[in-house]
């Protein structure tokens, strides 16, 4: 139907090195949270932004960011379906569970000591950390987290509230008896 | 109508994620609703939090090792800094220290609150219990009612009313009070006796604080008065380079408000800029310059400036250094402007080390560790691998990380090198010794050992600056507040040598008005910093050190004699002649002007300093003409300045700040920008149209 088009609607060098600047790292993190490998979200990763070089431009001057987490997103799920890991598809499961994954927070932790938080968050459903990723590093609204997730908007706000008011608790807790490092005292 | 704290929709409205009819109907149901005003302000709060930590989670990509993380992050930080004075680095360590003296003997202003909704960290301990315990030791009271004739110790300091104030009296004395400064004390020569006048500290209302979760501890200041030439000719104090007061201003103001008024330290604000003094000659440590021009605030008086230009020291000739760093990683800093902002900090200053100096880190939290033992320079690898593993948790301890942190030092000191400690905190020692006293004559039983400290202050609601700033000043140190990596980044790179190599200590300055140009004077700033008269010839006294590079600052506003102005600001209420000995000579002075007394110089200015591991001070010595300069033909510099003291004078509040508004500061400042290559004046004129815009502080 654009076929006249086509060629001009194509994505060009200039905005793919943006896009690629701009989302590479942040997919990276979401596809790496969703599938528990940073190896595999690599793959995932990239097969988005192969994607996204034959995608219709009009497509994306929109909403980049909702289409790229979209494909990303079900580019994972595709291979959690042929894994057969079981974690993303099943409801129930999902909202209820805390993670049991090595969660990709404490990957980071292990390696890059970044936020205390961040390992807090890996204790919490699978879920709740997915939209709070997309919410609180993405900055992305209900609405798009609806379209991009395929749940309720008001299901997007119960998940969040839930999540912050957890993430609270325990980050008040765990700040009062964390201790982050074996002291080795020298007397 | 009742709201229900787990509705999803009020979380959605902290998100700013309703709209319409929705949003306004959840805006009417929080407003009659305090709880669910704190839950939106706690969800906000923690929802910047989560931001920042997922923000630097985006920046340290899993697949990669922290090394590479670590020096991919410098250079893209760092990449466009000159590093010119990188050398200097090393040399950081020796600036600051010792004015602390009078510092200590203030009591703690206490604005502490123990917050009840505090989300996020410890529960608080301020420090104010402590302090009225520490300044009755006996050592204080020896110099409680009168002037020591003999001996002084380095403890003694001014004023000694402290005592009998207990901090956060909970019946505040109405404003009125406060202002009434400057009555008893003037049986002694010189400034010092203004302190002796200092009033009940102002309480401040518990609301207030309550609500913002602030335990932010600040010293009462109470503006040095004007005095008369004739009966007070000599004014002494110390040097101060420390900057924080500046950059936490700037902090406040950034966030949408103005600083509490305690916390507005005028000198550091002045001295938080860099001015075009001359270099230094020869081999002489630093450059005297003296200059004056009508009063900007009030165009019948005098604005005199005396300007100190450390000797700056090549790369070359840079000495080893042994660095121990001195890490707070207690729950209190795990918000990402804390523990994560120092550690960007301390990747700044390991990169430029060397395999002549050593650098070790010690923690400390519920207990107190090393981390790193002391390592060479070339080993960044290993030094950075030690900075990434740390982790904010737990309480916080300080001198059992001060003591370890002193004595990894010294294990390691290099003769003739540079050897600090830097400490790294908000402030909040809240177990162990807490007793600010113990903490602080800890310090300074360290300071003896030849190794100084720099205290990096970080974090906004608990930053406990009246302790941060008085462990610098006992510790021979120096004491910079990072509010951002900008400010790191000037603290630890570009002013390097400033803030670690010292060049002279224990510098004073006495300054002699000459009763026949001078009616009255009063020095703007400085009030931890003055000394008594006779201190400034007894080398035993402790003052300030400078760095290398490091210009000082200090402005005298002047009435000069025979002006016939009536300013009741600036007026000296009149001494009661005295009954069993012949007047005071300087008063009899000025009534019968002998020659001598017709100089036309305005003052003579007297410094004495000391080098770094000296103990006999040497004398230098200026006299001063004033030719009338105005204001608008004031070099530009000198105007700069000018705008910044009165800027801080409004941001105090101050009995002197005179007519003048933040539009003429603004102006003033623009007039005297200069060539501003780091952009810092500019900032300032950013700060102070951002401050026209915020409502004065209530109370």
């Amino acid at each position: 139907m654009h076929s006249v088009q086509v060629e001009a609607a194509k994505i060009d060098g200039d905005q793919m090195d943006a896009l690629l600047k701009r989302f590479e790292r942040p997919l990276l993190q979401y596809a790496t949270r969703i599938l528990g490998d940073s190896d595999r979200a690599r793959d995932v990763v990239q097969e988005t932004f192969v994607k996204l070089q034959r995608e219709n431009r009009t497509e994306l001057d929109n909403a980049p960011a909702k289409w790229l987490f979209t494909v990303c997103r079900n580019n994972a799920l595709n291979i959690c379906r042929k894994e057969k890991r079981m974690t993303y598809l099943d409801q129930e499961l999902l909202e209820t569970r805390a993670s049991d994954q090595p969660a990709p927070s404490e990957n980071i932790e292990a390696k890059e000591a970044t936020g205390f938080l961040l390992r807090i968050l890996g204790t919490l459903p699978p879920r709740q950390q997915e939209v709070l990723q997309l919410k609180f590093q993405n900055d992305l609204s209900y609405q798009e987290i609806s379209e991009i997730t395929q749940l309720s908007v008001s299901n997007v706000g119960v998940l969040i509230h839930n999540a912050l008011k957890t993430l609270r608790q325990r980050y008040a807790q765990a700040s009062k008896d964390f201790l982050p490092f074996t002291p080795r005292i020298v007397s | 109508m009742k709201i229900n704290l787990d509705d999803p929709n009020l979380t959605a409205f902290a998100l700013g994620e309703l709209s319409g009819p929705e949003r306004s109907a959840m805006e009417e149901a929080i407003a009659s609703s305090p709880e669910a005003q704190q839950f939106v302000a706690e969800t906000q709060q923690f929802s910047r939090l989560l931001k920042s930590e997922y923000a630097a989670d985006l920046h340290a990509p899993p697949a990669r090792s922290p090394k590479i993380i670590a020096m991919e992050e410098q250079r893209r930080l760092w990449s466009p800094i000159q590093w010119g004075s990188l050398a200097a680095v090393l040399a950081i360590f020796a600036v600051l220290g010792g004015v602390a003296l009078t510092a200590i003997l203030r009591q703690e202003g206490t604005i502490a609150q123990q917050s009840p909704g505090k989300p996020i960290g410890l529960p608080k301990r301020s420090f104010s219990d402590a302090v009225v315990e520490t300044e009755q030791s006996p050592a204080d009271q020896r110099y409680a009612s009168q002037p020591a004739t003999a001996a002084p110790s380095p403890e003694m300091v001014l004023g000694e009313e402290r005592a009998e104030f207990t901090e956060a009296a909970p019946a505040a004395p109405p404003p009125a009070e406060i202002a009434s400064v400057g009555k008893t004390g003037a049986s002694r020569s010189g400034l010092t006796t203004s302190i002796a006048t200092r009033e009940r500290q102002e309480a401040e209302p518990p609301s207030r604080y309550r609500e913002d979760y602030n335990t932010a501890t600040y010293d009462h200041v109470s503006e040095n008065p004007f005095l008369a030439a004739a009966t007070n000719p000599l004014s002494t104090f110390s040097i101060d380079v420390d900057t924080a007061s500046y950059s936490n201003i700037r902090r406040f103001i950034n966030s949408g408000s103005l600083p509490p008024k305690d916390a507005v330290r005028v000198e550091e604000m002045i001295n938080y800029f860099s001015y075009d003094y001359r270099e230094p000659e020869g081999d002489k440590p630093f450059s005297i310059d003296l200059d004056a021009t009508a009063c900007p605030w009030d165009a019948s008086h005098r604005l005199l400036r005396i300007g100190l230009k450390g000797r700056d020291v090549t790369n070359e000739k840079r000495p080893s250094s042994n660095l121990v760093f001195l890490l707070d990683v207690s729950g209190s800093m795990m918000p990402a402007e804390r523990l994560p902002l120092v550690k960007q900090a301390m990747r700044l200053l390991v990169e430029k080390l060397t395999e002549k100096d050593r650098v070790a880190i010690v923690v400390y939290a519920g207990g107190s560790g090393l981390a790193l033992p002391s390592t060479t320079g070339d080993r960044k690898e290993t030094i950075l691998r030690a900075l990434e593993e740390l982790k904010a948790g737990g309480s916080t301890n300080g001198a059992e990380g001060i003591e370890l942190a002193y004595r990894t030092a010294a294990d390691n000191f290099i003769k003739g090198g540079v050897n600090r400690v830097i400490l790294a905190t908000d402030g909040d020692f809240n177990i162990g010794v807490t007793n600010q006293g113990d903490l602080i004559r800890l310090i300074e039983e360290k300071a003896k050992s030849g190794v100084f400290l720099s205290v990096l202050g970080v974090g906004t609601n608990n930053l406990k600056d009246s302790t941060m700033q008085k462990l610098a000043d006992k510790g021979n140190g120096n004491y910079a507040y990072l509010d951002s990596v900008e400010e790191a980044r000037k603290v630890l790179v570009q002013q390097v040598n400033a803030t670690l190599m010292t060049i002279a200590k224990d510098v004073k300055i006495q300054v002699e008005f000459n009763p026949a140009r001078v009616a009255s004077y009063r020095l703007i700033g400085y009030e931890k910093r003055l000394l008594r008269t006779e201190d400034f010839n007894n080398d035993k006294v402790d003052a300030g050190e400078i760095g290398a590079g490091h210009t000082v600052t200090a402005l005298y506003e002047i009435v000069p004699a025979r002006s016939g102005a009536a300013d009741p600001a600036a007026s000296v209420p009149p001494v009661d002649p005295l009954k069993y000995q012949a007047p005071n000579p300087a008063a009899v002075a000025s009534t019968y002007l002998d020659p001598k007394q017709q100089s036309p110089e305005i003052v003579t200015v007297k410094l004495r300093h000391k080098k770094p591991a000296g103990e006999t001070s040497e004398l230098i010595e200026r006299s001063f003409v004033d030719n009338g300069l105005k204001f608008e033909n004031a070099a530009p510099d000198l105007k700069f300045a000018a705008a910044v003291a009165e800027f801080g004078m409004i941001l105090r509040d101050s009995p002197h700040k005179g007519k003048a508004t933040i539009a003429s500061v603004i102006e003033w400042a623009t007039e005297g920008k200069g060539a501003d290559t780091a952009g810092y004046r500019a900032g300032f004129i950013e700060l102070a149209r951002k401050a026209q815009t915020l409502k004065p502080r209530e109370g």
